[in-house]
């Protein structure tokens, strides 16, 4: 069991010290989304780093459409990881999706956490009533046709059909050499799910300390949307970052490294 | 080597213009645009302004993502920004533009990276190359891809609606579709059709014999037609017949095999209950005629004698030539409805009387009593002497199967539009599970017993003679208090 996890979520753990510091990629990439700031982390945590099943490296043959329906289905990999290391204590950071997913997760076993970063939080990302999420439904679909002609393009999409043979390795996912080379079939159903999401009502259930980091100018997780997580979570923090976009870790390390390290220090 | 002066200076000018590095890039057949790391365009070519209908100083310093729809930017901001950072770069991004007349212009991006002496990205350098007509392509193909699989569905719902199982199966024999009816035959869904799984329904004692004649046929491309016996879901197994095509393509390779699988238990079994017949009917047959040759036997010895014994001899020589004459009269009977041949010769008469004349020649043995009862007026319009048959049928079942009964009653009663007549038994009943099959061809009540002579064809016939008349036959029976055999036919 506690093997076939570690292999199954391509959990890596790198750096000295006891404390420790688990990293979840956001949805679309995997683990090394995270490769410009670990370095700053390494010397004093032991950092876990992992790809949800589905994504990066991990064991697509593990993929289990029903258990990833819900975002549940990944806080419970992320509960995985911590019970097949026996991790307790964990300082838990999530980029994007991964913040609801950590919530989830906290939620459900507060024992194993000691605190939560989230970088670009969104508690909801579709708009409803009062509430502002950034987007219309149309909006998302828009995103998937986006998805779907990328990992489905010219190349990997045609050759199949017209050859009726989708199964040749060869031809498969377009993005395959790139670290976003999640699964198509999954990366449609986690961005659903992501995107589908509607975590409001978690927030408020969080027990434990945690920190919102927010960019400027990130059309995915808008300032007012941070702010919500904000207001609605106890005990959360919220750092407003000069990083603009969605992926400060990766635009703008150094300021994101800072932010993380005076919240958990 | 040397050149002329005038072509080695029109080559210079040629080449001039190939590397005018500022024209390359303004007019390439391709967009060319550069980033700045907070996503702006800091410079663009003419080739892209032109495809997007926007003058550069509209352009310059505006955010890149203004181009895109909202799920483009959303897009971009998750995967190209990030993979340009951590891969260095992107190759074919396909994404849709937006030009300045709203609509919008398929293309594919690549991109790398200017890093500083630090590693740190300067700008992005980015390719655009317009695929419009290579998406229109793409979406007809997706259309023909479409409609194909429609019509793969449309095979697929017929094939699942006959009411034969349907399979195929790739040349190396690998079953690769079943239809609806293998998956309820077999309990099992459309995908459990791994070899072993197949295999493990076949009876043991034929596969040995379906995996020789495959591979023949295999071998020698003709046409699969194999008799096995398969195992039902209650553990029972059926036979079946096993027919297949091998599907061989223009260059002569072997594709696929389409085949059927085809219940034939009735049938089977119907085969085997005639050969038992046969035996039946042989033995039956053997009996008197074996009898007739001792006799024959005996009176040859005897021959000029005109004894007492001699007459007896006579007497059983011709009991047995008229129970072989029974016998073959039945069997003539039987082939002749299995012709539709039997023919009636119908004339209106009395049942009352029909009934007197067949009691009449029946009446042998002094021990029964048969007595006629009910509506003694009532005539009908029937071949007189097959109607006979069915009761003298009736009768003399009743004495051969009821011998302790003494009492034979014989009812005539109008019933709505038909004369229903009945004969009655006092004897030991038939079991409910045999009254069924009493009617059916080749059926004997106790055949292991061997109690019972005859080649059970007798209601065979009678159901045979009722039919053809347009009436019912039937029989109620209780065990231990006698049985009702009854026929009607139409007034």
């Amino acid at each position: 069991m506690q093997q076939s996890v570690l292999i199954r979520n391509n959990v890596n753990v790198i750096g000295k010290g006891n404390q420790v510091m688990l990293f979840a990629h956001g949805f679309g990439c995997d683990q090394n989304a995270w490769q410009f700031i670990i370095d700053g982390f390494t010397a004093d945590y032991k950092v876990v780093l992992f790809d949800y099943t589905g994504s990066g490296k991990s064991d697509i043959g593990q993929y289990d459409s029903n258990k990833y329906s819900k975002l549940d289905g990944y806080a419970q990999d992320v509960l995985e990881i911590c019970e097949a290391l026996a991790l307790t204590n964990v300082i838990f950071v999530g980029h994007s999706v991964s913040c609801m997913i950590g919530l989830l997760a906290a939620n459900q076993k507060p024992e194993y956490f000691s605190k939560l970063v989230f970088v670009g939080p969104s508690a909801r990302y579709l708009n409803e009533g009062d509430y502002f999420g950034g987007f219309e439904k149309a909006d998302l679909e828009n995103l998937f046709d986006f998805m779907d002609s990328n990992y489905l393009g010219w190349s990997s999409k045609m050759a199949p059909a017209i050859m009726g043979n989708p199964d040749r390795p060869a031809l498969g996912g377009f993005l395959t050499e790139s670290f976003c080379s999640t699964d198509p079939k999954v990366a449609r159903d986690f961005a659903r799910v992501t995107f589908f999401s509607d975590n409001r009502a978690d927030l408020s259930k969080l027990k434990i300390k945690s920190l919102t980091l927010q960019c400027a100018d990130d059309i995915i997780a808008p300032n007012s949307v941070g702010e919500f997580v904000y207001q609605h979570t106890p005990g959360n923090e919220i750092v407003f970052l000069e990083a603009t976009g969605h992926c400060p870790h990766i635009s703008e390390p150094e300021e994101t490294i800072r932010a993380i390290k005076t919240f958990i220090t | 080597m040397s050149y002329p002066d005038e072509s080695m200076s029109g080559k210079n000018h040629l080449l001039e213009t190939l590397i005018n590095s500022d024209e390359l890039y303004h007019t390439a057949p391709c967009g060319y645009f550069s980033l700045s790391t907070k996503g702006e365009i800091i410079k663009i070519n003419h080739t892209l302004l032109h495809w997007l209908g926007f003058s550069e100083q509209e352009l310059l310093g505006t955010k890149f993502a203004a181009l895109l729809p909202k799920g483009g930017q959303m897009h971009f901001e998750m995967f190209f920004l990030p993979m340009v950072k951590v891969d260095g770069g992107v190759k074919e991004l396909s994404y849709e533009l937006l030009k300045k007349d709203g609509n919008s212009l398929s293309t594919l991006l690549n991109a790398n990276t200017i890093l500083d002496k630090n590693g740190y990205i300067k700008a992005v350098n980015v390719v655009v190359v317009d695929v419009t007509e290579r998406k229109n392509y793409e979406r007809e193909l997706l259309n023909a891809k479409s409609l194909a699989e429609n019509e793969q569905k449309r095979l697929e719902f017929m094939a699942d609606l006959a009411p034969e199982m349907i399979w195929t199966a790739s040349s190396t024999g690998r079953i690769n579709y079943v239809n609806a009816r293998f998956c309820q035959y077999f309990n099992c869904t459309k995908n459990e059709t791994r070899s072993s799984f197949i295999l493990s329904k076949i009876h043991q004692l034929d596969i040995k014999k379906l995996l020789t004649s495959w591979y023949a046929c295999q071998t020698g491309g003709s046409d699969l037609n194999e008799t096995i016996r398969l195992v039902n879901q209650e553990g029972n197994y059926e036979w079946h017949q096993i027919k297949a095509s091998l599907f061989v393509d223009n260059h002569g390779e072997q594709i696929n095999w389409f085949g059927s699988c085809t219940n034939v238990e009735e049938h089977i079994s119907q085969l085997k209950k005639k050969d038992e017949f046969i035996n039946i009917a042989s033995h039956e047959l053997k009996t008197p005629l074996t009898s007739l040759k001792a006799i024959l036997q005996l009176m040859q010895r005897m021959k000029g004698e005109t004894s007492e014994r001699m007459l007896s001899l006579i007497e059983k020589a011709n009991h047995n030539i008229s129970r072989v004459t029974e016998m073959v009269e039945d069997l003539l009977n039987t082939s002749q409805m299995n012709d539709g041949q039997l023919r009636l010769s119908k004339s209106n008469f009395n049942v009352v009387e029909m009934i007197g004349s067949c009691v009449h020649h029946i009446r042998v043995e002094d021990h029964y009593k048969i007595i006629t009862e009910g509506d003694k007026s009532i005539s009908v319009y029937a071949d007189e002497s097959r109607i006979e048959q069915v009761v003298t049928n009736f009768i003399t079942n009743a004495m051969k199967y009821a011998p302790e009964s003494y009492l034979i009653k014989i009812n005539i009663e109008n019933v709505e539009g038909f004369v229903r007549i009945t004969v009655s038994d006092e004897g030991p009943g038939i079991p409910a599970e045999k009254t069924p099959h009493l009617f059916d061809r080749y059926y004997q009540i106790n055949t292991t017993g061997g109690k019972y002579s005859g080649l059970g064809l007798g209601l065979f016939i009678c159901a045979e003679i009722v039919k053809q008349h347009g009436g019912e036959i039937g029989v109620e029976s209780t065990v231990g208090s006698g049985s009702s055999f009854w026929f009607t036919l139409p007034l």
